[in-house]
């Protein structure tokens, strides 16, 4: 899906650097739907450290966490040390002997490099704590003062020149010259904004419909006026609306003013391209998705960069006239400045540390001769602090990844499960890391709960309208384009109200909307001040000062006054129907049908259900959960909705299954596709809202009277479940309460999502960090702090790996993908997320700013990962090594991924339990260290204890039948009794 | 009960101060930063003694405390050189009660607000301590009962206020932003400094109940302190052609926005104009003047506000549209309707500016409006694509007030470039 391919060979430098320009630029669409996507799609061709090193360098980035923060990491334990060495032995690879210093090692030096605050870069800073006793090299003085000594006689090391010059505002602004960008940027927001604007303003950009170019153009001609640091430019405008020149034409005029020439030219426009990443990046993304654009014409990248080249062509001319500088480009290269000159004291500050982890004495120092400092020097280059954070990244990868695996694999020790009783409930969720907490809870109650993992669009790829929605909208992985759609509609006998309130609501909402927009109009301003000033003020107070009270109030008075009429879904269309069902009125040969075949429900459902394992010992009530959040004030909304639902509400995908399990028609054809469904067996459909941790039952009312108690008694463990899942969340709160009881930590929870002040109403996806694939019997009763995925995937039921292909092909891409986004918005928030969300500001309904304007922010808000651990997903399959192999050579995607190591993959023997972990392109064994794992009666005694991250531990409760018994009642005490 | 009614009015300006130093204390004992619980309880307190106390003095105002209290309160003397005395005196009327309780509830709304809204924010205190500069100026300002003591009031709500903008300093654009803030009111600020000078001189006092005597001044010297009043209001309310910064403003965490520039602080211009209406009154002049700047003002803020795309700005812009009206208002004589105005107008804005991230759900909750084109467009296209660069552009305003001061820029750059120089050749980056 990602445009790798290469323009044509004819292509000029121009179009080939917007076209890797297109690649590399942020692909995030407006924002009303959130996707998770790797945020260096791009460079996923390439192995992971090369893709990340070249991206960061390519947008300015950091490609890991800095060096402070891993260290603090080490000192913490996080790392553990062993794992730092063996990184090093890893990387060293046989180098590790063959040069020694006085008894200095080079594997011993290397160890010093990475944990030692070797590199300071703030010699002011650290001459000032020297002084005041505050830094650590005062722990030895005398060493230190050996080591400045030292290192002042020379020889010096090479320092490092980071510094990178792409377009002549890199040099003006090494010159001390005005920053052209400034100007420049303000003007491209400006417009850029009101081209793609979505709705917002009243008045979009005038003859915006024939593309970006022609109407800024346009623009300036009908005597717009110019900015004063781009004086000249309205000129050149005019005189473009006469010829109506193309747009790549234009770069190339610029770029001749410019003074940018042959092999400069497409690095140049590459680094143009990437000035102002959000805007070019949208620009670029709706050149090619123009049905997101609500324009017929789609912007494209190259009018974006005209454009600017042509405000700064005559900006960067005025700036350089200022400076008596030249404007032509190789020219005014000459011109950069030396870097600056690296202190003596930095270089102390290296060799002060090796000098004491090499035991020498302040004499020793003061006796190293010329050529035992330079080849010190050129020891230390060998491992720059981009190889430090390397390792070290991968340090912190491998400490984290031997605790899942030696847990899983002391999991597997415990007696195996031999029940053969009926389950008394089952309970499907999505594969969501953050349903793996309330699966746990559910599993604590009873040994008899099972539940199961599954994509949580339960198989049923749908473009869906809800009862109020305007259109349908595709609730399925964003890969898949549904090929049927789905209606909810009122029952028969609630017609009649539902066109009613329909009306009613369209009546509020048109209201509301005017309201909306003649308050910012001159004479409603005024008249809405006075007649809804003070009601606004009462509301306002309400919802800050008691909002979930205001909200449940809310929800109480809508469902008294003007309740939801009952609704049904068009789950499955008349046989033969397909025609018939679609309206006259849309006629379009490309409609789609609503609802599905009897046998297309029939294929949706077995699949589903052999996917997960469940085709015998059916309980009698299996409970179908999709997800979604509710959160006010809060534009990612959308990213804390279903990613297997394309960033929506599960919800309809759960019911819509349940549904089509029920019929006893599709029951029949499953039957003839070998799943078995008892005739006893009822599916619900529900939805979990992981901001508020309410669940929501659909079509109770069709429940037959027999299931009636065995309902409710899933429910019951599902209401106690959300509310221990409340509580664990909230752990994680520094605002809430670390001992709260679970009602209480229900409520917090709700308050979250309704209050209008809060920036981080649930975390998402944070902390996520491993995905199991295999049945629940490997993980059940770990607790793995909310951090897995878990899919369930029954080896046994696979002989032919078609069930695993599926199942990767799918949860590959999408989980690499949230845990890569993560990954990227977390070690550069500023670069690669959107930062603090603080002082966002929505533009045009498409995108977020920092303040009054700035470039376009995409990825990830600080509040979404402020706790995540950035690592590659730990991806562990219960399949064997030569199954695995298969399938990633049936499935390129996922052995792009694989190969070069965007995700961890490990191997776990169905059979045997042996472990293997994918290191450089091939299967290596893992050998688990005996461990006794923590044990608690219950997960609250584990993760009530602290807010930080947790290793895994076993919950004796959540651990099947065989090896806590089953004599005993389903439920549990509130976790307030566990203190005793 | 005079002493207590005294009391009252201090504390109601106090308060809020009085977290400052209770955390500065604690900064230098514990050698680090209070917690955020800390933080917010130290100026909620204080906030809410405030409230307090307004509420009681609103009391006697009313007379919940025997005879309803009207006037000046005097609270003797602030400084005294030979003949010049500057007083410290409050006012008690119906303004100054109504604007002192209804800013301070607006401000503990927004501290309660931010308390959540600023959660493991790095500037969570400085966020906290500003506030309580801000609340301490906006009382001064409603209670003053003389000029010396507004416009000490007026610098503290305008220090907070470019503090505010600049809050995340790390960033270039909020740094520059905050600057372009600071020195419209610099300079918007000295018409405020002059007319009170002015005044002292010719009125033989500053005080509020003086400004009545400005009738019997000549023509020309009260209408000159009616226009430099003028000038201050407008550059504090951002009156064209001072309207630059208001929309750069939005820099700073939501909740300071709406309070600053959807409630309080843009309205303070006009609680100006209202104190020293008995100048206004006898200028019709400036009145006329503050009519023109008013309506401009409010016809530009329209125009732009048809064209922005960011939620803020375009806040920004439709709060600026009312205040113009509200000038008009006041120069026109409508007194009572011009606060109401102003009132109601703030209680508005500062629920839309608190619920401004809403306004993507809020799209997909009402669909798009498909927006007809206007009477101008269909009669004019050519004039309405001028229209509409001219509101996109916002008249080049900043441009313009750049190249107006660009003589003064470039000395200052000269300078800076010196010292620069100086600061390098001296500076000691160790031994190298």
């Amino acid at each position: 899906m990602s445009g790798h391919a290469a323009p044509g060979s004819d292509a000029g430098p121009v179009e080939r650097a917007l076209a890797r320009a297109a690649n590399v630029l942020p692909d995030q669409g407006p924002i009303g739907v959130f996707v998770h996507h790797n945020t260096l799609h791009a460079y996923q061709h390439q192995p992971f450290h090369d893709g990340v090193q070249a991206g960061a360098r390519d947008l300015g980035a950091r490609p890991y966490l800095s060096l402070g923060e891993f260290r603090a990491a080490w000192r913490s334990g996080r790392i553990e040390d062993r794992d730092v060495w063996e990184e090093i032995d890893r990387a060293l690879a046989g180098r590790a002997d063959g040069w020694q210093l006085r008894g200095l090692e080079r594997r011993q030096l290397w160890h010093t490099l990475l944990v030692s605050d070797c590199d300071p870069e703030d010699a002011a800073g650290l001459a000032f704590t020297v002084e005041f006793g505050r830094a650590p090299q005062c722990a030895d003085l005398p060493l230190w003062h050996a080591a400045l000594a030292r290192v002042t006689r020379g020889p010096r090391p090479q320092p490092i020149d980071e510094r990178t010059f792409r377009r002549h505002r890199d040099v003006l602004v090494a010159l001390d010259g005005d920053d052209s960008d400034v100007p420049v940027h303000a003007e491209l927001i400006r417009l850029g904004s009101g081209f793609l604007d979505h709705g917002h303003a009243r008045v979009a950009l005038p003859s915006r419909e024939r593309g970006f170019l022609p109407a800024v153009s346009e623009l300036y001609a009908n005597g717009g006026p110019e900015p004063r640091a781009c004086a000249g430019v309205a000129a050149d405008m005019r005189a473009l609306a006469h010829e109506s020149a193309d747009a790549v034409a234009v770069i190339h005029r610029a770029l001749g003013q410019l003074g940018v020439h042959g092999a400069d030219v497409e690095p140049f426009v590459f680094a143009t391209a990437l000035a102002l990443p959000g805007w070019s990046g949208m620009f670029s993304r709706l050149e090619r998705h123009p049905h997101e654009h609500v324009c017929d014409r789609p912007p494209t990248l190259a009018e974006f960069i005209a454009v600017r080249l042509l405000l700064e062509r005559r900006a960067v001319g005025q700036v350089c006239s200022g400076l008596h500088l030249p404007i032509v480009w190789p020219e005014l290269r000459r011109h950069i400045p030396p870097p600056p000159v690296r202190p003596a004291i930095l270089d102390a500050a290296l060799l002060w540390p090796i000098a004491r982890s090499a035991g020498w004495s302040p004499a020793a120092v003061a006796d190293l001769t010329d050529a035992d400092l330079d080849t010190l020097w050129r020891e230390c280059a060998a491992c720059p602090p981009l190889m430090r954070r390397r390792l070290f990244h991968e340090a912190y990868e491998r400490t984290y990844r031997r605790w899942i695996l030696d847990a899983v694999a002391a999991r597997r020790a415990l007696p195996p499960d031999g029940s053969t009783e009926r389950p008394r409930a089952q309970f499907v969720f999505c594969i969501d890391e953050r349903e793996e907490s309330i699966r746990r809870s559910i599993e604590e109650q009873h040994p008899l709960y099972l539940t199961f993992g599954v994509a949580g669009f339960f198989g049923i790829a749908m473009d869906y309208r809800g009862l109020y929605d305007r259109e349908a909208a595709a609730y399925c992985p964003v890969v898949v384009t549904p090929a049927h759609e789905v209606h909810e509609r009122a029952v028969a006998t609630e017609l009649n109200w539902h066109d009613l309130r329909l009306r009613l609501r369209d009546r509020w909402h048109d209201w509301e909307r005017r309201a909306a927009a003649a308050s910012r109009t001159l004479s409603g301003g005024a008249g809405l001040s006075f007649l809804l000033g003070p009601f606004s003020a009462v509301k306002t107070l309400a919802q800050v000062l008691a909002p979930r009270r205001l909200s449940a109030l809310g929800d109480q008075v809508k469902s008294r006054v003007a309740p939801r009429p009952a609704t049904r879904l068009s789950a499955l269309r008349p046989a033969g129907g397909a025609a018939a069902a679609v309206d006259a009125g849309h006629g379009a040969a490309a409609a789609k049908p609503v609802g599905f075949s009897l046998d297309e429900a029939a294929d949706r459902v077995t699949s589903t259900l052999r996917n997960i394992g469940l085709v015998r010992d059916f309980a009698p009530i299996v409970v179908v959960l999709g997800h979604g959040s509710t959160s006010l004030n809060n534009p990612h909304e959308s990213a804390h909705d279903c990613g297997a639902c394309g960033g929506r509400r599960g919800g309809a995908n759960a019911r819509l299954f349940a549904d089509m399990a029920n019929r006893p028609d599709v029951r029949e054809a499953v039957r003839q596709r070998g799943v078995d469904i008892p005739s006893d067996v009822w599916f619900v459909g529900a939805l979990h809202d992981t901001a508020d941790d309410g669940v929501s039952y659909y079509e109770l009312e069709a429940l037959p009277a027999s299931h009636a108690t065995c309902f409710q008694e899933a429910h019951a463990a599902l209401e106690a479940a959300r509310r221990e899942n409340a509580l664990e969340r909230s752990r994680r709160f520094d605002d809430a309460r670390l001992d709260e009881r679970s009602e209480e930590a229900l409520k917090h929870v709700q308050s979250r999502s309704t209050l209008l002040a809060q920036p981080r109403p649930e975390y998402g996806h944070c902390t996520n960090a491993v995905c199991i694939v295999g049945r629940r019997s490997v993980t059940r009763g770990l607790h793995l702090d909310r951090r897995a995925f878990l899919v369930s995937y029954d080896p046994t039921t696979d002989p032919d790996d078609s069930v695993i292909e599926r199942i990767l092909a799918a949860v590959g891409p999408v989980g690499a993908g949230i845990s890569l986004e993560y990954y990227f918005s977390s070690v550069d928030n500023e670069t690669f997320g959107c930062g603090t969300k603080l002082p966002h500001n929505v533009t045009g309904l498409i995108g977020v700013m920092n303040g009054h304007q700035s470039d376009l922010r995409t990825g990830l808000p600080l509040q979404m990962v402020e706790i995540h651990e950035p690592m590659r997903l730990l991806l562990i399959v219960e399949a064997t090594p030569a199954a695995l192999l298969r399938v990633a050579s049936r499935q390129p995607e996922v052995a792009e991924l694989v190969v070069n190591a965007w995700v961890q993959l490990v191997s776990l023997d169905p059979a045997t339990g042996a472990m293997q972990e994918f290191v450089d392109g091939r299967f290596v064994p893992y050998v688990p260290e005996p461990t006794l794992l923590p044990v608690v009666d219950r997960s609250p005694e584990w993760h009530l204890r602290s807010r930080a991250h947790l290793t895994p531990a076993l919950v004796r409760r959540a651990l099947p039948a065989a090896a806590v018994g089953h004599d005993r009642q389903p439920g549990h005490e509130p976790a307030g009794a566990l203190g005793a | 009960m005079p002493d207590l009614l005294h009391l009252m009015l201090a504390l109601a300006i106090i308060a809020p101060l009085l977290a400052v130093p209770a955390i500065g204390v604690r900064v230098l004992l514990a050698d680090r930063f209070p917690g955020e619980d800390v933080a917010y309880r130290l100026s909620a307190a204080g906030l809410l003694l405030s409230t307090l106390a307004s509420v009681v003095v609103f009391g006697f105002f009313a007379g919940a405390f025997g005879e309803p209290v009207r006037g000046e309160i005097e609270f003797g003397r602030w400084l005294q050189i030979h003949d010049y005395e500057i007083p410290l005196v409050l006012l008690v009327d119906r303004v100054s009660v109504t604007i002192s309780l209804f800013a301070v509830l607006l401000t503990v709304v927004v501290a309660r607000f931010s308390r959540t809204y600023l959660h493991k924010e790095p500037g969570f205190v400085r966020f906290f301590v500003l506030l309580a500069f801000f609340a301490t100026g906006t009382q001064l300002v409603a209670l003053a009962g003389a000029l010396e003591l507004f416009f000490a009031g007026w610098e503290v709500l305008g220090i907070s206020s470019a503090m505010f903008i600049g809050f995340f300093h790390e960033r270039d654009e909020p740094v520059r932003s905050s600057v372009r803030a600071f020195g419209t009111y610099r300079f918007a600020d000295a018409g405020l400094l002059i007319a009170t000078v002015v005044t002292f001189e010719l009125l033989g006092s500053a005080r509020f109940s003086a400004l009545g005597r400005a009738g019997t001044l000549p023509a020309a010297e009260s209408t000159l302190i009616a226009l430099l009043f003028l000038l201050s209001a407008m550059g504090k309310s951002a009156q064209l052609p001072f309207s630059g910064w208001l929309p750069r403003a939005m820099e700073g965490p939501t909740p300071s926005s709406a309070l600053f520039y959807g409630a309080v602080s843009i309205h303070a211009g006009l609680f100006l104009l209202l104190r020293v209406w008995p100048v206004l009154e006898v200028s019709p002049v400036a009145r006329a003047a503050g009519v023109v700047v008013g309506l401009a003002t409010a016809v530009y803020a329209a125009l732009v506000v048809r064209v922005h795309t960011d939620a803020k700005g375009a806040l920004a812009h439709a709060t600026l549209a009312q205040v113009g009206l509200i000038v008009v208002e006041i120069c026109l004589g409508w007194i009572t309707l011009a606060l109401v105005h102003l009132v109601c107008h703030a209680l508005l804005r500062l629920g839309q500016y608190l619920r401004a991230p809403s306004l993507i759900h809020d799209s997909h909750r009402f669909g798009h409006a498909h927006h007809r084109p206007s009477l101008l467009e269909r009669a004019a296209p050519r004039l309405a694509v001028r229209a509409y660069a001219a509101s996109l552009h916002r008249l080049r305003l900043d441009d313009r007030i750049d190249q107006a001061f660009s003589p003064a820029l470039t000395v200052a750059r000269a300078i800076d470039r010196i010292d620069r120089r100086l600061r390098s050749a001296l500076s000691l980056d160790g031994p190298s």
